[in-house]
């Protein structure tokens, strides 16, 4: 093994093979940075330019898009409030103010040490003990993956700042707007009011866009009409990477526990990281000792999105490279790749074609490596966007959303979606009804429908076999456990508050 | 002076956005492209005129390319880039087919052709994109079976016989069913006399509405058993399954199988192929274990209606150049365990609406709620 190891790097350090590496990255980070370009666009336009290469250049330049493109949507994550990808959700949370609060350099390093941290801990993890995990995750049935979208549905609850109430019918409106379309299982077209454009429903970037860029775009657009202050630059210094090695030591845990959820999520097809980012980040809310310092600037919300998106990478490509099952769109087209190359991935890939298995490896690493200079170096130049007009960057912004939107299936009817949903959101904001649990809704709304309906088929309509699967029921049992902690925490605080207006 | 060096700075960023943006389009449309580095390069540099032009100035095209045909003798293909609607996403095995066709079409065509993936709504969204597109022979729609299921089921409202059908360029013979190598049945007769000892016991996969759906209830009219199908999603997903062990017995192409089973993972209980395929000698069809059905899975050319005859008569003419005598083509389609197999429009039809009339027969009566 070692020696294939050392076989996969020297493929990958030959001239041609490191410049597409490097190509990769770049190209991979300018789409993760651009709001509604991803990195699943960036691997769908250089896919067929990989036709033409050898298998293994073809896949070092894939994974260096994949890892560049879920890396670069912290840049404006973490300057503009605009969530670069899915991914990069929660990044947003705290890194926005933080940049606010003049810690912009602090941000960005704490973010690309730990993107970094969590990509090196799950290859290392695909690395070595893929087959087996490969195996715990095709253990996943219906009743599971249904009782694991219930507990990540609680999380809802944690994600609503001062209103749960609100939350809650954030959520429910998520999970609404994922109704449209196509039924799961049937077919059954539902919501579509009779425009042939529904059937398909609407499309998770669209959505996600329109929710947080757009809306974004136009509350500045709004609270700017009167001011001609022409930059919001707040004040930033950056040096080394901007936190010390003490703050280093204390995220280790965190740290840690975000890349364990981000691996953990990454694994299971068809969840992702657009969950993992909001999951990890709840989790390291709930387990602080200091959860109301989130959302307000803090290190640890930053750390804990960006450990377990980059996390996510390994863990979505363990069940790809030992089952040859695609757990997301990104993998999808992987797995397309692969397959024109003549190689198929399933259980003999390690067998039949090793050599370039552990070339994707040896590629992901550097381009992992690669990511952490780019961004290193880049952060500084990346600060200047602060210092550009906002009457010359929002439009700039808008018209790459829409470019986005619309690439996702070529239908303009995209784009319109796209415009929709930024007003819908904006109408969110104003309304103050937190954003992020419409997307989780969203997301996760269609698994668990499509997972009930599907257990009730295996079952002939019986409800049991959901509560008596173990992985189900430990779910399940933490699903309610997350609830009851909430109504604890809530009565707790409105008591507290009772007690302070009543003194 | 302090104002000055922000500005040029933002004219400089706005302009590299822009560039990115347009590279962006460019390569939206594109999507996934023609196969050489040279191609996507040169389209980049141009994107507004190559990409913009050829779809307002489509309706003209096709007026001029009526006269260029005749008065060439029906030469020349009357756009330069025909976009290839694939009704499903990338690395399925419609893409997979569809791509490798793409990369042989161009050169008997002298045109460039592009591969879209339009997904969604079990592929009614990709086929509407093409019916409604405009007849010139720049876009054109390939796809399956399943698109016969939709406009019975009433997922659409029109069929392939509608289209300007262009013929069927591959079959898959491979429709098997497959059990996790532990299961114990050794071959369908196995599995038929435990569904008679336990009926509704044995889990089968499929899509509700699909064609594996139509297998199943061909096999259980067939020989009278009855099976819990179960939808668990596409093949990936039914793999899955199988492996998980969830589901007992699932209904998938061999090619995708041919992995599992060489590792150990799969056995095939057979494929519902009519006789023997040459591809796969060693594997018993459902006739060969005495249940007398077969289904073939058809990959097929069309284009919108009112699409010019010569236009669509040039396209298919190149076809049946690729797929009966480019050797290039015909190894890499075996490979994945499918049979090129090139049928003109008019054998096209007539196969087509013999499988539609079989297709309503076995659906009759069944409610997809």
């Amino acid at each position: 093994m070692l020696e294939m190891i050392q076989d996969g790097f020297s493929a990958v350090f030959t001239l041609q093979t490191m410049i597409l590496v490097l190509a990769g990255v770049a190209l991979g980070l300018i789409f993760g940075s651009i709001p509604g370009l991803t990195a699943t666009m960036a691997i769908a336009i250089c896919l067929p330019i990989t036709f033409g290469m050898e298998a293994s250049d073809g896949m070092a330049l894939l994974m260096g898009l994949y890892i560049g493109g879920v890396s670069g949507g912290l840049i404006p994550a973490i300057l503009l409030n605009l969530p670069g990808t899915p991914s990069n959700i929660s990044t947003t949370f705290d890194g926005y103010p933080m940049a606010k609060n003049g810690e912009a350099g602090k941000a960005f390093g704490l973010a690309i040490v730990f993107s970094f941290l969590g990509g090196l801990f799950s290859i290392l993890i695909l690395m070595f003990v893929s087959p087996p995990l490969a195996q715990l995750a095709v253990k996943f049935g219906p009743f599971e993956y249904f009782a694991v979208t219930m507990f990540a549905l609680t999380m809802i609850s944690s994600l609503s700042g001062n209103s749960i109430l609100k939350g809650l019918l954030s959520g429910l409106l998520g999970i609404g707007l994922a109704l449209v379309g196509s039924a799961p299982i049937d077919a059954y077209p539902r919501f579509t009011f009779g425009f042939d454009s529904l059937d398909a429903g609407f499309e998770l970037l669209p959505v996600m866009i329109g929710l947080f860029a757009i809306s974004e775009v136009l509350k500045i657009a709004q609270s700017q009409m009167r001011s001609i202050d022409h930059t919001n630059a707040p004040d930033y210094t950056i040096k080394g990477f901007g936190f010390s090695l003490a703050e280093f030591v204390k995220q280790r845990w965190n740290g840690l526990r975000s890349a364990l959820i981000g691996v953990g999520i990454g694994i299971l097809p068809g969840i992702g990281g657009g969950t993992a980012n909001i999951i990890s980040y709840v989790t390291a809310k709930n387990q602080s000792k200091y959860p109301e310092k989130f959302g307000k600037g803090y290190s640890d919300g930053i750390v804990a999105s960006e450990t377990a998106n980059n996390a996510a990478i390994g863990g979505a490509l363990v069940p790809l490279l030992s089952l040859g099952i695609p757990g997301d769109t990104v993998t999808a087209l992987l797995l397309g790749g692969l397959v024109l190359h003549g190689l198929n991935p399933g259980p003999l890939l390690f067998e039949q074609n090793g050599a370039v298995v552990y070339v994707i490896f040896a590629a992901l690493i550097v381009a992992n490596v690669v990511m952490m200079i780019f961004l290193y170096f880049g952060m500084r130049i990346f600060v200047k966007i602060l210092s550009v007009p906002q009457h010359l960057l929002l439009p700039i912004i808008l018209v790459l959303c829409v470019v986005g939107a619309f690439g996702v299936n070529n239908r303009l009817f995209d784009a319109g979606a796209l415009i929709f949903f930024g007003i819908l959101g904006f109408v969110l904001l104003k309304f103050h009804f937190p954003i992020t649990p419409v997307i989780l809704g969203f997301i996760l709304g269609p698994i668990a429908e499509t997972n009930l309906r599907r257990g009730l088929m295996y079952t002939q309509g019986d409800f049991m076999p959901f509560l008596t699967s173990p992985i189900a029921a430990i779910f399940l049992l933490f699903a309610l456990g997350s609830v009851m902690l909430t109504i604890r925490r809530n009565v707790k605080k409105n008591k507290e508050s009772e007690t302070t207006i009543a003194s | 002076m302090k104002k000055k060096v922000p500005f040029r700075f933002v004219a400089l960023f706005g302009l590299a956005l822009l560039i990115l943006a347009l590279f962006a389009a460019a390569c939206g449309q594109e999507e996934t492209g023609a196969p050489e580095e040279n191609n996507a390069n040169e389209q980049a540099n141009e994107p507004n005129d190559a990409t913009a032009d050829e779809s307002e100035g489509s309706g003209e095209g096709a007026e001029n390319s009526e006269d260029a045909a005749t008065a060439s003798g029906g030469g020349e293909y009357p756009v330069d880039t025909i976009e290839v609607v694939v009704p499903a996403g990338a690395g399925g095995d419609t893409d997979f087919n569809a791509r490798t066709l793409g990369k042989y079409l161009p050169d008997e065509l002298g045109v460039d052709m592009v591969v879209t993936n339009i997904g969604g709504a079990g592929g009614t969204t990709g086929t509407k994109e093409v019916f409604d597109a405009d007849p010139d022979g720049s876009k054109v729609l390939f796809f399956h079976n399943s698109m016969l299921l939709n406009s019975i089921l009433g997922l659409a409202d029109y069929t392939i016989t509608d289209f300007a059908l262009a013929g069927i360029a591959v079959l898959d013979e491979g429709n098997g069913f497959f059990v996790n190598a532990q299961s114990e049945y050794e071959d369908l007769n196995d599995l038929i006399e435990a569904a008679k000892a336990n009926p509704g016991g044995i889990s089968i996969a499929t899509e509700v509405g699909g064609f594996t759906h139509l297998q199943l209830l061909a096999l259980q009219e067939e020989t009278g058993i009855e099976l819990n199908i179960v939808d668990v999603g596409g093949a990936a997903d039914k793999m899955a399954a199988l492996q998980g062990g969830h589901i007992d017995v699932i209904p998938i192409q061999y090619g995708s199988a041919k992995e599992y089973i060489d590792a150990g993972d799969f056995r095939t209980l057979g494929i519902l192929a009519a006789d023997t395929v040459d591809l796969m000698p060693d594997v018993p069809t459902f006739k060969d274990q005495g249940v007398d059905i077969s289904f073939e899975k058809f990959f097929f050319y069309a284009f919108p209606p009112e699409t010019p005859q010569e236009v669509v008569d040039m396209f298919s003419q190149a076809v049946q150049n690729v797929v009966e005598n480019n050797e290039d083509y015909r190894a890499e389609a075996e490979n994945f365990y499918v049979s090129p197999t090139y049928m003109s429009p008019d054998e096209a039809t007539t196969y087509i609406q013999e499988t539609e009339a079989y297709y309503e027969e076995l659906l009759e009566g069944v409610e997809v709620q």
